[in-house]
């Protein structure tokens, strides 16, 4: 026997519960969907007997009794997967993790090669109840098969509850009784066999097998090998995860700032050193502050996760150090830190020879640093690229990543010259507009009141009038004596200094602003 | 006064979001005393447009915009603008000022339609314009026109130039510079240069609000559209929608307003209105001429085709009484024919009827044509109006003002596409066409495609459809809240109401044209001058693009040429009959009143019988108990929601029965109900009681009929019932005789159904019965032939057929043709008997193709003599057919001990090629290791491979469990007492919940005996909802009825029950 499969049954339950265990012995849903459109993603064995059924939407699922749900998480289900390999990696170095069913799920299974562990950990149903107790231990109430190659193994793990052990020559008796859906075989190859009355391991095993290659070709020969507990593969063992970490339990809590960067100091030293000496330099940074429990009894872990993407590969340790300091200025954990966990994504160093007649451009690194600065001033979202949105919405725009490229240059170039430019004033200043024959005759701005001398307009634009946000206004071009000097903002405006603006009225607030001012 | 000239409605498909009618209400309320629709690539809407706007008492002005393909495309956003707008081609807005400008847009969209590869993009060129330009006027149009398009593209020298062009083209006084204002600078822009360029050529300008919905709040309903006509979500649409909801019906007075700094503006839409001097009033339609021999008119030709038919049709009778009857009713008719001038029209029909005749094709008039003498001896219908004393007046009177209607039954299928064909090439392809049929939003496809804009997934909009309603019974439970709610959506939600509010007001408003089934109209001259034409997607077809409605509202004649699918069994009869039974037949001679039949209608035995097979007329039958041909025709008239709203039916069964008396509401009424024993049941008589007791002409009461037919009119009813008491009131009938007749009249001529069409469906009706129980095997082979039609499915025909003792024999490869057939067997006493063989036909999934060429190959060659020769010899099957015929045991016969698991077995490696390497190496495993099918999986493998099973019905395997509970067999339903607790099961075969019937549910239930009927309370209904519409096999439980004979069950449980999981078929009538 040489293989061990680890199956998590409804893996993203599970997941879920792992993060909230009062939930174990209830029935509980995972909902997957922004409302209105939430459904049932997945749901345990006691959901699932009060008849919730996947796809249902939440108000039919709630309709079948007392229920707890919960929203899907990817990251913990991706940590729940992350936790089982560990279970594996404890006993083998050799773990494979599990086929995903679609690409949308973790396998929620791990198959792990236990040729020779013997001698460390003890017999096969030591290791699988040890596997099993692994596994609870990281929150997941897992099944184990253990047998002679991986695939009964998983058979068996996904076939029945428990610890199952399948001695070697006795795989085809023992899976015979299994439905052949448990195999996992492709639907259309399911509905040939159900056609032929072939439903159970035991009925496609005792096929002749030439008879089947003949028939189903090398895909039938798999699955009938399988059925018989004799298809046998090597595993493909996952590598060791494709990123360097390095953390710290810290002896006491920590709950300034100072001290906390000097810990990370030393980690992005470590860190630092060991991509340098892969010549490699990182493009992500994860920092995970273990945060401590209010109650001291919950094992849960508390996370404080900040991640810091860069536009370019790092590997000075300096400045990373600083951003982390600027990202955790703005994010500070709300709680005492208890450990530190620090995580980086591998990349190639970054080489670039720079053009003799290129114009300067500031470092990307200090540049990072100036951005980062500026977000901790402007705040988060409102610095970087501005890109305009398909929509009737005036000045509908998202923030891309501010990103200096050489094509970025040349675009800007080539574009064609605005003939009017409008300075906006964000936020928009609130006014009072009054009007007669329905046309503005004079606007009030502050303790500024002055009369109109000309208009265009009105611009109408509603829209998403389907959605929460509803939105519609009326836009015009005034122009009025200068409410402030177009020179310097706070000095007043001389007596014959007109001013092109633009306001517009909010339809559904019925409030008026002014919007900018055109050169 | 400002007229609105640019308005598009819900017929520009998609791209406009109001009916016609709200359109020109709207301009009437508002004060316009015109309004002109110019809808995308065509004239749909323009009917209807154009009567609502008479009833308003306004201008209906026509026009359209056309796609042109070679000015470009339309002004879009510029580049540096994210927008998904896609390329579309320029439109010219015309407008059509007299009746040769009508005849040209016709003729132009016509020209470009047909040149259309799919539907909806045809586009056509400026000569084409140039040629068609006379009695048209062009404006420049908003977004989509030619002015926005050549600003937006080459500026305003160019814009100037194309306008320059368009005024060469048209004529100076003919193009106008057209002025929008819907808050958009951009648009501005456009008006100024509009301005500048009108002033530079001298051309006039004028205000329009390229209006695409009445009212503002349907600029939500446009939006959706636009997603469904871009296939994308309302979130991500950005630039595709509207941008405000400007484009509404503005009055005369905020466009006084809104152009106030050009006031020129709106009084040239007043001036232009005044200029377009034509309405589809003037639609210049005329009836084709038949082509006539020397000397001859139209109407001596007619009157001698018909006196020719008075002989043959009454001379052979030999009552010379009803010959000198005829004579002078056909007199009569051809008088009025003559002074209305419908000759031509008699003709063209009569030649339609002739072409099938020399062509062997089945064909009979029905509905009102049946009352017509002429009709009847030109052949155009079966049943003889004077023998059964039909009122002329419901076909033809003079004072309906409107052509009469002749519809022709034809066999479904390919002889009807024949006579089509034959109408095409008779009067030219543009002189001839079908009548469209307009596809308008409704439950299930108005939920499904705002769903979809919405950003609904599929599932959950699949889960929604099945749950609206289709049954033609209403409940409480029936209405969108209700669905909305059994679908899992939470009403509270923004989005869920909007959802909700929109899937009702898409109601009714047009998706997309489709074909009328057989409305065909014809024209003397070009038909593509009086409505423009588009082919069909059915190849060789050219559909008008007014439905058949607007045809008629607009005097456009047409003839129905429909399909009738028991026409087509009676048709394949006359060619099995002579052939498999060795008796030539022939329908017009069949035996009258041949006991058997009325036997067998009698005891409601009548599974496949034209219009008497339904699960009401079954009900009725055992009441009615006809006895003669005339019983038939009361008996298909009856079973009408007429004859039920007006609660006829139960006194006329009762007087039928004798538990009541036959009175009369009044002496004079006698001769007319004496018939119908008292109880009016047809059309006719509310005809002849308005003219007995009201002394009306055959015309008033033609007319009386139609005010209060369903496009009743509150006015129209009050004025004819004032009429009707003043006539009855001359005639000294009391007020309360005079209330009850009008109670009946009221209460009946919305539903009535006329006599002539009852008999000439009866008498198909008595054909059908006749040859179902005299050439059993014949008649079910060409019932299962003619499949979809009637009231069962296959599967329930076949077992009905097996219950008459007829031998149905499963499908093999080496017996069966595409189609059922015939063979011979010897019955128990040693007699050859026929027997049926179900055709490849049936085989699901099995391609025509294919069957026939190894039906070609087992008879012109030799017999397959095992599956590896099946493969070889027919390369055309493919792997998936092979699969279907070997589950259904249709290869059962190819070698010795095949089963139906061998055989799949054997077709797995034979259609596997073992490669070069093994080619030679002889197949062991030919012996198959799988086990037969047990008698489950053989009724599922029939029924998922054939709908069918030719073997027992699914209930005989378990009726020693189901006898063990004490549940009765349909056969034993009869011994039971009346108000007897009982219980059946059985598979449910039909579900229906009329609209007249309240809301209870009527469910037939099938078993190996035959059919339990079972009745459902609305209040069972809602508890069992679930079940009864979803389980195939059910189990009720509850009081026998058994009145007159007819016998069901009222239910008080319903509970599924395990009897197959094959799939079985229910009949739900919606």
């Amino acid at each position: 026997m040489a293989f061990a499969c680890i199956f998590v049954p409804d893996f993203p339950v599970q997941a879920v519960i792992r993060r909230d265990p009062d939930l174990r012995n209830k029935p509980v849903a995972v909902l997957k969907g922004a409302p209105p459109l939430t459904k049932v993603f997945a749901a345990n064995q006691a959901a699932r007997a009060l008849g919730v059924e996947m796809g249902m939407t939440k108000l039919q699922a709630e309709a079948c009794g007392a229920l707890e749900w919960r929203w899907r998480s990817p990251s913990q289900e991706a940590t729940a997967q992350a936790a089982l390999l560990d279970c594996a990696w404890t006993i083998s170095p050799r773990a494979e993790e599990g086929q995903k069913e679609s690409d949308d799920e973790l396998p929620g299974n791990v198959i792990l090669d236990i040729a020779g562990c013997e001698k460390l950990f003890g017999s096969p149903e030591k290791i699988a109840n040890d596997l099993r107790r692994l596994a609870a231990e990281v929150g997941l109430e897992a099944n184990i098969g253990i047998a002679a190659n991986p695939e009964a193994a998983i058979c068996a793990a996904r076939g029945f509850t428990g610890v199952t052990l399948i001695p070697s020559g006795r795989e085809a008796v023992c899976l015979g009784a299994l439905p052949l859906s448990s195999l996992g075989i492709p639907s259309e190859l399911l509905e040939t066999l159900d056609r032929w009355g072939i439903h159970s391991c035991a009925e496609l095993a005792a096929l002749p097998e030439i008879a089947v290659i003949e028939r189903l070709g090398q895909e039938g020969q798999r699955w009938h090998r399988l059925s018989r507990g004799t298809d046998s593969r090597p595993i493909i063992p996952k590598e060791s995860p494709a990123q360097f970490e390095e953390c710290m339990e810290l002896d006491f809590p920590v709950d300034l700032l100072e001290p906390l960067l000097f810990v990370l100091n030393r980690l992005l030293d470590q860190l630092c050193l060991r991509l340098r000496m892969h010549v490699l330099a990182t493009s992500e940074v994860k920092v995970s502050l273990t945060l401590q429990p209010d109650d001291l009894r919950d094992k849960q872990p508390l996370l404080h996760i900040r991640t810091l993407r860069l536009p370019m590969p790092v590997s000075q340790s300096k400045v990373l150090l600083k951003l982390l300091q600027l990202d955790l200025q703005v994010h500070p954990p709300n709680a005492p830190v208890i450990s530190v966990n620090l995580s980086a994504i591998p990349a190639r160093s970054r080489t670039r020879q720079l053009g003799l007649f290129l114009p300067l451009s500031p470092e990307p690194e200090a540049l990072e640093i100036t951005l980062a600065r500026l977000q901790n001033t402007v705040g988060e979202g409102r610095v970087g690229s501005p890109a305009l949105l398909d929509s009737h919405k005036t000045h509908a725009f998202q923030q891309n990543r501010f990103v200096l490229s050489e094509a970025s240059i040349k675009s800007l170039s080539s574009q064609r010259l605005t003939k009017a430019a409008l300075r906006i004033y964000r936020p928009p200043l609130a006014a009072d507009v009054q009007l007669q024959e329905k046309h503005p005759v004079s606007i009030s701005c502050g303790k500024v009141r002055k009369p109109i001398l000309a208009f265009a307009g009105p611009t109408k634009t509603t829209g998403e009038w389907w959605s929460e946000t509803p939105w519609a206004r009326e836009e015009w071009d005034v122009l009025v004596p200068a409410l402030h000097s177009k020179v310097r903002s706070d000095a007043p405006a001389k007596e014959a200094e007109q001013a092109l603006y633009r306001i517009y009225k909010d339809l559904h607030s019925k409030q008026w602003f002014v919007e900018g001012i055109y050169d | 006064m400002y007229v609105e000239l640019h308005s598009c409605s819900a017929f520009s498909f998609l791209e406009g979001a109001s009916l016609p009618e709200e359109l020109a209400e709207a301009a009437a309320n508002s004060g316009m005393p015109a309004i002109a629709l110019l809808d995308r690539d065509g004239v749909y809407g323009s009917p209807r447009f154009h009567s609502a706007a008479k009833k308003c008492g306004i201008n209906a002005h026509i026009g359209a915009e056309i796609s042109i393909s070679d000015l470009g495309d339309q002004a879009g956003f510029p580049s540096w603008m994210p927008n998904k707008l896609p390329p579309r081609p320029v439109r010219l807005s015309l407008l059509v000022k007299d009746r040769m400008g009508y005849q040209n847009l016709c003729r132009l969209i016509t020209c470009y339609k047909l040149r259309e590869k799919e539907k909806g993009t045809g586009s056509a060129t400026l000569q084409e314009v140039a040629e068609h330009s006379r009695g048209l006027v062009c404006l420049t149009g908003g977004d989509e026109g030619i002015l926005a398009s050549s600003l937006a593209h080459g500026g305003y020298e160019q814009a100037r130039q194309k306008i320059q062009k368009l005024a060469r083209l048209f004529g100076k006084r003919n193009v106008y510079l057209e002025l929008q204002r819907h808050f958009d600078p951009l648009e501005e822009q456009r008006n100024q240069a509009a301005v500048r360029i009108a002033d530079s050529l001298n051309l006039p300008f004028l205000a329009t609000n390229g209006v695409r919905y009445a009212q503002s709040k349907d600029r939500e309903i446009l939006d959706v559209f636009t997603c469904i006509r871009n296939h994308c979500q309302l979130g991500a649409a950005g630039r595709l929608l509207e941008k405000n909801d400007e484009r509404h019906l503005r009055s005369p007075q905020e466009m006084t307003e809104l152009f106030s700094d050009l006031p020129q503006a709106i009084a040239n839409t007043e001036q232009l209105s005044d200029r377009l001097e034509y309405t589809l009033a003037d639609l210049g339609y005329e009836f084709p001429r038949y082509p006539l021999p020397l000397g001859e008119t139209m109407d001596s030709f007619l009157r001698k085709r018909t006196l020719e038919g008075v002989q043959q049709r009454y001379g052979l009778k030999n009552d010379e009484q009803l010959f000198a009857k005829a004579t002078k009713q056909v007199e009569k008719e051809l008088q009025l024919i003559e002074k209305l001038k419908l000759a031509g029209y008699f003709l063209i029909v009569w030649d339609i009827v002739r072409f099938c005749r020399q062509q062997g094709i089945l064909v009979q008039g029905r509905g009102s044509a049946a009352n017509s003498s002429v009709c009847y001896s030109l052949g155009i219908t079966a049943v003889d109006p004077v023998g059964m004393d039909l009122l002329f007046e419901r076909f033809l009177s003079e004072e309906r003002g409107e052509w009469p209607d002749i519809d022709l039954d034809l066999p479904s299928g390919d002889q009807r596409e024949k006579v089509i064909q034959y109408v095409y090439q008779r009067y030219g392809h543009l002189g001839a066409a079908m009548t469209a049929n307009v596809i308008t939003y409704r439950g299930r496809s108005a939920s499904r495609e705002v769903g979809k804009a919405l950003g609904f997934d599929p599932e959950t909009l699949d889960r929604l459809s099945s749950l609206v309603g289709q049954f033609e019974w209403r409940g409480p439970e029936d209405n969108w809240q209700s669905y909305f709610q059994h679908a899992g959506f939470d009403l509270s939600h923004l989005l869920i109401r909007k959802y909700l509010q929109l899937c009702n007001r898409i109601q009714d408003l047009p998706r997309h044209l489709g074909q009328h089934s057989g409305g065909m109209v014809v024209c003397q001259g070009q038909l593509d001058s009086v409505v423009p034409l588009e082919p069909a997607t059915m190849p060789g077809r050219v559909v008008v693009q007014w439905d058949k409605d607007d045809c008629s509202d607009m005097g456009i004649v047409k003839v129905d040429l429909l399909g009738l699918g028991m026409m087509a069994v009676l048709e394949d009869c006359l060619e099995l009959i002579p052939k498999h039974y060795g008796k030539p037949i022939d329908l017009a001679q069949l035996p009258a009143d041949d006991p058997f039949v009325y036997e067998t209608l009698r005891q409601a035995d009548t599974v496949g019988m034209f219009q008497v097979e339904s699960r009401a007329q079954m009900s009725s039958l055992p009441r009615n108990a006809p006895v003669k041909f005339y019983d038939l025709v009361v008996q298909v008239a009856i079973i009408r929601p007429g004859p039920i709203v007006g609660k006829m039916m139960n006194p006329y069964m009762r007087r039928r029965q004798g538990k009541e008396p036959v009175h009369y509401a009044h002496p004079s009424l006698e001769p007319i109900l004496k018939r119908t024993l008292g109880v009016p049941l047809f059309q006719e008589q509310l005809l002849r009681m308005a003219m007995a007791a009201a002394s009306f002409t055959g015309g008033e009461a033609e007319e009386l009929r139609r005010a209060m037919g369903f496009k009743r009119s509150e006015d129209r009813m009050r004025q004819i019932e004032i009429k009707l008491r003043h006539g009855m009131e001359r005639n000294g009938i009391d007020a309360q005789t005079q209330e009850e007749i009008i109670t009946q009249i009221t209460s009946f001529a919305r539903y009535g159904f006329p006599e002539s069409h009852a008999a000439s469906f009866a008498l198909i009706a008595y054909s059908s019965a006749y040859l179902k129980c005299h050439y059993l095997a014949a008649f079910t082979a060409a019932l299962l032939n003619n499949q979809p039609m009637g009231f069962y499915s296959p599967a329930t025909i076949v077992k009905d057929a097996q219950r008459h003792g007829l031998r149905v024999r499963p499908i093999d490869v080496l017996q069966s043709d595409w189609l059922c057939t015939i063979e011979r067997t010897t019955n128990k006493n040693g007699d050859e008997v026929p027997c049926l063989r179900i055709g490849l036909r049936y085989v699901r999934g099995l391609r025509q193709k294919a069957a026939e060429a190894m039906v070609l190959r087992a008879k012109s060659e030799k017999p397959f003599s095992d599956i590896s020769d099946l493969v070889q010899r027919v390369p055309e099957l493919q792997k998936s057919e092979l699969v279907s015929l070997s589950e259904i045991g249709a290869l059962n016969s190819l070698g010795k001990a095949v089963h139906r698991r061998t055989a799949l077995w054997q077709v797995e490696r034979a259609v596997r090629s073992a490669g070069p390497l093994l080619n030679s190496v002889p197949d062991e495993s030919d012996a198959s290791p799988l086990q037969q099918m047990t008698n489950e999986e053989r009724l599922v493998a029939d029924f998922r491979g054939s709908g069918l099973t030719a073997g027992p019905h699914p209930m005989a395997y378990c009726r020693n469990t189901l006898a063990s509970m004490n549940i009765k067999r349909a056969c034993d339903l009869m011994y039971i007492a009346d108000g007897e607790y009982t219980r059946v099961a059985g598979c449910v075969i039909a579900r229906q919940r009329p609209g007249t019937a309240k809301g209870f549910v009527f469910l037939s239930l099938e078993d190996e005996t035959g059919i339990a009927n079972v009745i459902i309370h609305p209040d069972l209904y809602e508890k069992y909802r679930l079940i009864i519409n979803r389980e195939k096999f059910l189990r009720v439980e509850g009081v026998l009825q058994n009145q007159d004979s007819v016998i069901s069950i009222k239910a008080s449980r319903v509970l599924p029950v395990a009897i197959t999981a094959a799939d079985t078929e229910s009949h739900d009538f919606h």
